[in-house]
């Protein structure tokens, strides 16, 4: 799989969902994937994309809430994980993009396995899992019970294609518009 | 594994509060805030409780930075967050404000908790105390300091206006003069 299958599977097995990317690589996929969909991408604050999602899922119960992340971002901001676990927000799934490098700032080796699904699944009230096809991925999404993460293994690092650098008032007022029930 | 449900919003155990920590929790309630996201501090923790019996949803999380994050996505799904943390904290939160709150005009409203300038004894504190309104201001960030009782109100109501009608962070200053800290003054 490469970054931009695991987007459009998301967005093929959770019509409607809200989307949150995290910076770099996951927001370049989910802008290819939905050509520009009304999603919450990030253009900076690594590792505070899980909290923004933990946030919308918590203010929007009725949606399905998917977060996107770069495996380097979850490491950043993985106590996170200790806060889904807390609060459960029942209509929360992550989905990793685990290839083990930092993509955006040049491809660097991550220093250790971060082993997200375990620890996920180690934790209280998040089911964990790592998938490796689309077809594992959609099962996962469909299946596991929320809050979820799921670790999607990257064959293939190639750069989605859309600039990660999006213009911020415009994703704000795409995504309030998506909320709010307008869009899609 | 089996682990306790802690869904719910536990009210954190409060000391007596003082009347300016009821005065903010009630105008911040009167402001129509939905959350609060906070790091525990002990000045913190009576306005907390008094938001909790105020029916206002409390989440505890890791760290200040995981704060704003979540208050941003909070704020961009059109609710009203409140994100209360002590200033050595504020460190921790730059960046996701620096690089979220602020480009994205995700107005949020910020209670600081000051420690670090007068009658500070801990040297560690210092150097974060004395840079704090530098730092928001550096962002941009107006901050409005109470040091009583009677300007919390009108202090606290103005910093929610900036942050939900003009779409600016904005913060609250809680200056040491107000007492309510682990010193029991």
């Amino acid at each position: 799989m490469k970054a931009t299958d695991v987007a459009l599977t998301i967005l093929d097995a959770c019509s409607g969902a809200l989307c949150v990317s995290s910076l770099g690589t996951a927001t370049s996929a989910l802008r290819a994937a939905s050509d520009d969909g009304p999603h919450f991408y990030l253009g900076g604050a690594m590792g505070s994309a899980l909290a923004a999602a933990m946030g919308v899922a918590e203010a929007v119960p009725d949606r399905l809430v998917i977060a996107l992340l770069g495996d380097g971002e979850l490491l950043m901001g993985a106590s996170t994980l200790w806060s889904v676990s807390a609060y459960r927000p029942r209509n929360l799934i992550a989905v990793v993009l685990s290839d083990g490098v930092y993509g955006i700032t040049g491809g660097q080796h991550l220093s250790a396995q971060p082993q997200f699904a375990a620890v996920a699944g180690a934790l209280g009230g998040i089911t964990g899992a790592r998938v490796g096809s689309e077809a594992a991925l959609r099962t996962a999404l469909h299946e596991l019970s929320r809050p979820c993460l799921i670790e999607a293994e990257l064959s293939e690092r190639a750069w989605p294609g859309p600039s990660p650098f999006v213009d911020p008032a415009q994703v704000r007022a795409a995504f309030a518009a998506n909320v709010a029930g307008g869009t899609r | 594994m089996s682990s306790t449900d802690l869904s719910e919003s536990p009210a954190p155990e409060p000391p007596p509060p003082l009347a300016w920590q009821t005065v903010i929790a009630d105008t911040l309630t009167a402001g129509r805030v939905t959350v609060a996201a906070y790091v525990p501090d002990t000045r913190l923790q009576p306005i907390l409780a008094r938001l909790a019996d105020n029916g206002i949803c409390l989440r505890s999380l890791t760290r200040e930075e995981e704060c704003v994050g979540y208050a941003a996505g909070q704020r961009i799904a059109g609710q009203r967050p409140v994100v209360l943390m002590q200033n050595s904290g504020l460190g921790n939160a730059l960046n996701a404000i620096g690089s979220l709150a602020v480009p994205y005009r995700l107005g949020l409203p910020l209670v600081v908790s000051m420690r670090g300038t007068l009658g500070e004894a801990n040297p560690s504190q210092v150097p974060v105390g004395r840079a704090a309104n530098s730092l928001l201001g550096t962002l941009g960030i107006q901050s409005f300091s109470v040091r009583s009782a009677a300007a919390a109100e009108q202090v606290t109501a103005g910093v929610m206006t900036l942050a939900f009608e003009a779409g600016e962070c904005a913060a609250v200053i809680l200056e040491p003069e107000l007492g309510g800290g682990r010193e029991g003054n």
